[in-house]
């Protein structure tokens, strides 16, 4: 059942007075993790699949330890509402994540591992970045401590296809990803559009509407990201299809398709497999990545020296310029001619 | 010269004095002395002193303050305030009442209430309006500069002045009865010697005659300003004959004769008939000055000599007035007027008495409007020569005199020490220079700046025993040394349900105290305490202690440098914490600080400085209930409210402790041209952390302000001349390289920055950028201007931590623009924020720039 609308603000943040401090923040986030991280299950939901899917996972499952990578991180992020703990949960084949319809997630972040054949699948679901037609600092600010010290292999960057326009949120939140993990996650990136059985409005063809719509969006995003448009041409970001609704679709062999006909599971799968091998390097984050350089610390080695121009370049020529005001200065005539006239004087 | 000359002295005595002197005939005075030489001048003896308010509102102002509170006692000096000042030495005259009517008295009285006097001694004899003048002197000065010689008029009864006039008509009411017929047939005409001694003839009307022209003088005639009888007013015989004798005593006649004509009605009409002096053509002219000169002494001729002897004695006279030329000194006479006499010497061809009067009248004008009030004409010799001899006293200053006063005006020892003075006084104050009205203002200004006098007076008295010369005064009534005060407001405050209840009324107030002029050396130490409500003053408790130390370098040493160290406290609300457009209250921040200061302060010039010092501070940042906070607040979009906005301090605690070195060059060489700034003003500041205090805080902060007033139109200045448009051009930069906390970084918006916008609401920043320009076109006595400005953060919004641009959303750069009218010290504007395009009305007191 899909009732999960534009649920955009709600939750325990509505009217409850949150008065912790970041530090309190922090310790509770360490503990989420650490817990998350102790417990890898074995990846059960996989059989839920239909069999074809499986052998197709398996087999990038196979493709990717063949690259020597056995664990894969994705960060999936994106408004709130857009179906981004669903489609975590469409992944992992199981409801790992409780999906929370008119509400928000709650300002947490929940890391989902899974381990297959020696192979680790980290997806880490975040709370959905806008509230109030802002970026929500702080949900922001608690995901980047809780991605401390972890490397982000694809970031899958989630909206909706249904929704025909883009708006200045959008680039608000392709900004807030930039400042947050640099410009440099963008060539691990790939946009899901949930939703995806969907029928356009005045009889558009679906691939049409599709590719007008993702055009769209790339297109904002690499204005929020601030990334030069050959460089975004260039790295080509791809734009997968999701449905992640039970009415889904299903072909022969019983997997959830796409109103195009393409199984979407598997195709996801393998642009993640794709971008995770592709040759940008995946995203550390480290303290530095998070907290920025301490402007603080910037030039601090050169104050003396700044100091030390200051006073020469900046003080001395000021100092010269009174002096000379004073040679300049305007004297009335009483004064300056008595000063002149004096001189001849015996007494 | 001389050798062409002396074949005319061989004819006769008169002759000769008439060549070298002016003098009078002798055939009607019997008692002239020819040897001297006389005065052109009537001289005025008694000499009004003119009460002085300043025409500098700025200082006037803050006097007035502290004066108004204690008008009687400030009455008291001015009774002594009127001042004789004899350059020469002239009788005494007696023909003047020397009592001024009370009305008058009191007038100075309210107007010495401004508390700085300069007694000058106005020798200005024609004031084009005697009546304005004295109108003046008792209206305290408020006419700006017309104060300053406002009395003039008032001075002598020579002149017609207002004081006389008065006289006159006083003595008209209460002497009415007094006078005495002349018991003669009416239309008759009687000498002089022919009156009766006992009588007081009241004279009625007052005719001259010039016998020369043979035409009767109009009273518009400059001779007529010479005589001191009034129409309707009652004199002796013997006054008459004084008046006569002083006539005749000028030089300005050949032969002057007064007689009266009977009237009816028992009065008497006076007829002076006159025959003007002349001398032979000059195309010479020299102005010396013989200030300070012995006057020639006369000596004793025998009536009996022999022709040779009386020609040796002629040339040994001659020999001793050159020699008295040449060994005076030149006059400050500017060639311009020199040559202005010469062409008047020129066009009139005969050197008759009204040309010497003229040119006497030029020069002594030419003094006085250059502010040497003392200077005056003195003799005219060498006529009858080709060249004209104008001898002026121009008040050469023979000593200075600082004088303390106490309550009473009793002399006493002052407390302050004269060097402290002293170096006030402008040179030209000092022994040896003449003196100058205005170096006496810039005295009375210099010395009222160091704020230890309630009553200043600079006064310039006539030396007795150093003829010419000119002892200036400086009266000074200082200030209490300590001064406390104790002001109290009780404010009510809301208490439950709305309703001010008893409980609610807090007694708040301020304490301070002064103790001021230590060791007589303007060392201070001043303190205040303020607070709203004494019974929990632990709430806002301000305070402040200072130790001022002038002179650091020593009293005799001109370098002027001001050691300040003081103990203060602040409370200011943070700029930084507030919100952009469009974003709900933001919760404030309270940034208190609590430190130590010492700062050395070089005075360049009056405006110009260099400041340098240590600052130890602790800064405390609170939250609304005055809890301590480590953390800004927002408010989240539910409506709750997040405490882990951007840090407060560097610590992270709430509290940083940290000790820096300040210093600050400020050149400033602005001045008014008609009331408005024109000029340059450059500051640079720069707080250089030491690494010393919580995080060890090693910063380097400057900021640089570079504002240009430039005239647009060259005026005319003057008093009451409309002042010239100005463009501001304004620029301001800020920065800091180092550890930099919330509290000290760079706001932008607010009416000294960025107007339009609220304190700080275009963002805070580590480096900031802001551009003005404003045009300011005068109307009428006020003037409207037009502004633009532009504050920009330079991207340094992020480099502030937990960037609280962003976090309160604003935008980190704005413009604004709008117009402007400057109504006293308000100035009301609308300006139109750029950001959101909006415009709003503003009033705000005090200048931007």
């Amino acid at each position: 059942m899909l009732i999960k609308e534009n649920a955009v603000f709600k939750g325990e943040a509505s009217g409850t007075l949150l008065l912790s401090q970041s530090g309190n923040w922090n310790s509770r986030i360490r503990g989420t993790s650490s817990m998350a991280s102790q417990i890898i299950r074995e990846w059960s939901g996989i059989n839920t699949f239909a069999p074809a899917t499986q052998t197709k996972l398996l087999e990038l499952l196979g493709k990717l330890k063949q690259e020597n990578v056995n664990s894969l991180t994705i960060l999936v992020m994106g408004k709130g509402g857009v179906g981004k703990s669903s489609t975590v949960n469409s992944i992992i084949g199981e409801r790992v994540v409780s999906i929370s319809p008119f509400q928000s997630e709650g300002p947490r972040p929940v890391m989902v591992s899974r381990s297959r054949a020696g192979f680790t699948l980290n997806i880490i679901d975040t709370p959905g970045l806008i509230e109030g037609g802002y970026i929500n600092d702080m949900a922001l600010d608690i995901i980047k401590r809780f991605l401390l010290n972890k490397t982000i292999d694809v970031l899958l960057y989630v909206d909706r296809l249904d929704v025909y326009r883009v708006d200045n949120l959008d680039k608000l939140v392709a900004k807030a990803i930039t400042d947050s993990f640099g410009k440099g996650i963008w060539n691990k990136a790939i946009v899901a559009l949930t939703h995806a059985q969907f029928s356009p409005p005045d009889g558009l063809p679906y691939d049409e509407f599709f590719s007008q719509r993702s055009e769209a969006l790339l297109r904002v995003l690499r204005s929020g990201a601030k990334i030069k448009k050959e460089v975004f041409q260039a790295a080509s970001m791809p734009v997968v299809l999701v449905e992640n609704s039970g009415r889904c679709n299903k072909n022969d062999s019983d997997e959830k398709v796409l109103p195009n006909g393409t199984a979407w599971i598997p195709h996801l799968v393998q642009t993640i497999t794709d971008i995770a091998l592709n040759k940008s390097v995946s995203i550390h984050v480290d303290k530095n990545l998070i907290e920025g350089p301490n402007p603080n610390q910037r030039g601090k080695l050169w104050i003396p020296l700044v100091f030390a121009l200051q006073y020469f370049l900046v003080m001395k020529p000021i100092k010269g310029l009174i002096e000379r005001d004073i040679a300049n200065e305007r004297k009335p005539a009483w004064e300056r001619r008595d000063a002149a006239f004096r001189k001849r004087d015996f007494y | 010269m001389v050798n062409r000359l002396v074949p005319r002295f061989l004819h006769t005595m008169d002759t000769y004095l008439r060549t070298h002197f002016v003098h009078v005939g002798k055939e009607n005075i019997k008692n002239q002395t020819h040897q001297k030489p006389f005065f052109l001048t009537p001289l005025l003896s008694l000499i009004q002193s003119a009460t002085l308010n300043s025409t500098m509102s700025s200082f006037a102002a803050s006097n007035n303050i502290s004066t108004a509170i204690l008008p009687s006692r400030r009455s008291k000096p001015s009774r002594s305030s009127s001042v004789k000042c004899n350059l020469s030495p002239s009788k005494p005259n007696d023909s003047n009442p020397t009592a001024p009517p009370p009305p008058l008295f009191k007038a100075i009285a309210i107007s010495s209430a401004a508390s700085i006097l300069l007694h000058c001694t106005p020798l200005t004899p024609f004031l084009s309006n005697p009546l304005a003048g004295g109108g003046n002197s008792g209206g305290g000065g408020a006419g700006g500069d017309g104060g300053w010689f406002g009395g003039n008029g008032g001075g002598g009864g020579d002149n017609g002045g207002f004081f006389s006039r008065m006289f006159a008509a006083i003595a008209d009411e209460s002497q009415s009865q007094e006078w005495d017929s002349h018991g003669l047939p009416a239309n008759i005409v009687v000498q002089l010697n022919k009156m009766s001694g006992f009588k007081k003839y009241k004279v009625s009307e007052i005719m001259f005659f010039d016998r020369n022209r043979k035409v009767r003088v109009g009273s518009e005639d400059s001779f007529f300003e010479m005589v001191s009888l009034r129409p309707g007013g009652v004199y002796t015989k013997a006054q008459l004959q004084k008046e006569l004798e002083t006539l005749a005593t000028s030089g300005m006649f050949e032969k002057v004769d007064l007689e009266g004509k009977t009237n009816p009605d028992g009065s008497i009409g006076v007829t002076i008939s006159f025959s003007e002096s002349t001398w032979q053509s000059a195309d010479g002219f020299r102005c010396i000055n013989v200030g300070l000169m012995q006057q020639t002494k006369p000596v004793e001729m025998d009536s009996d000599m022999t022709d040779k002897e009386r020609l040796e004695y002629y040339l040994s006279q001659e020999r001793e007035y050159k020699r008295r030329i040449d060994r005076a000194r030149p006059c400050l006479l500017p060639r311009y007027v020199h040559d202005e006499i010469l062409d008047m010497l020129k066009r009139q061809g005969m050197v008759s008495a009204r040309l010497l009067q003229r040119i006497r009248d030029r020069v002594q004008k030419w003094y006085h409007d250059e502010g040497y009030a003392c200077a005056q004409v003195v003799n005219f010799g060498n006529l009858n020569t080709k060249e004209v001899v104008c001898e002026v006293v121009e008040g050469d200053i023979t000593k200075l005199d600082i004088q303390f006063q106490d309550k009473l005006g009793n002399v006493v020892e002052g407390n302050t020490q004269v060097p402290v003075i002293q170096r006030e006084l402008p040179r030209q104050l000092r022994q040896g220079f003449t003196f100058n009205i205005e170096a006496g203002k810039q005295a009375l200004r210099n010395v009222n700046s160091l704020a230890l006098f309630s009553n200043i007076e600079v006064n310039p008295r006539p030396d007795e025993k150093n003829e010419g010369g000119i002892i200036v005064e400086i009266k000074l009534k200082e200030l209490e040394q300590k001064s406390a005060e104790v002001s109290t407001e009780w404010s009510i405050v809301p208490g439950r349900g709305g309703h001010p209840t008893l409980a609610s009324l807090q007694p708040g107030g301020t304490v301070s105290f002064e103790h001021r002029n230590l060791q007589g050396l303007n060392r201070s130490v001043n303190g205040s305490i303020t607070t709203s409500n004494f019974l929990n003053p632990q709430d806002d408790l301000a305070f402040k202690l200072e130790y001022v130390h002038p002179y650091l370098d020593g009293v005799y040493y001109s370098r002027n440098r001001t050691l300040r160290v003081s103990c203060f406290n602040s409370r200011k609300l943070s700029p930084v914490f507030t919100g952009g457009p469009g974003v709900d209250e933001v919760p404030p921040i309270w940034v208190d600080r609590t430190g130590v200061k010492a700062n050395i302060t070089e005075n360049f010039t009056r405006q110009s400085k260099f400041t340098y010092g240590l600052v130890m501070e602790e800064i405390t940042t609170r939250d609304e209930s005055s809890h301590i906070c480590s953390n800004g607040q927002r408010v989240l979009p539910s409506g709750g409210i997040s405490a882990d906005g951007p840090p407060t301090t560097l610590s992270g605690t709430g509290i940083d402790r940290m000790a820096f070195l300040q210093a600050n060059i400020t050149r400033d060489n602005t001045r008014f041209v008609n009331g408005t700034v024109v000029g340059d003003r450059n500051m640079f500041q720069v707080d250089q952390g030491l690494g010393i205090g919580s995080q060890f805080p090693f910063f380097n902060r400057h900021q640089l302000t570079v504002t240009r007033f430039v005239q647009l139109m060259s005026v005319e200045e003057g008093a009451g001349k409309p002042p010239p448009p100005v463009l501001v051009l304004h620029g301001h930069y800020g920065g800091c390289v180092g550890d930099l906390p919330s509290y000290d970084a760079f706001t932008l918006g607010g009416p000294y920055s960025v107007r339009g916008y609220n304190m700080g609401e275009i963002g805070a920043a580590r480096n900031i950028l802001e551009l003005a320009a404003e045009l300011r076109i005068p109307v009428k006595s006020t003037h409207v201007y037009a502004f633009a400005e532009h504050g920009n953060d330079l991207g340094s919004s992020k480099g502030v931590k937990g960037n609280p641009t962003e976090v309160y959303r604003r935008l980190g750069h704005g413009s604004s623009y709008g117009l402007g009218v400057k109504l006293g010290l308000v100035r009301a504007e609308y300006a139109v924020d750029h950001n959101s395009g909006t415009g709003a009305l503003f009033f705000r007191f005090g200048e931007r720039f």
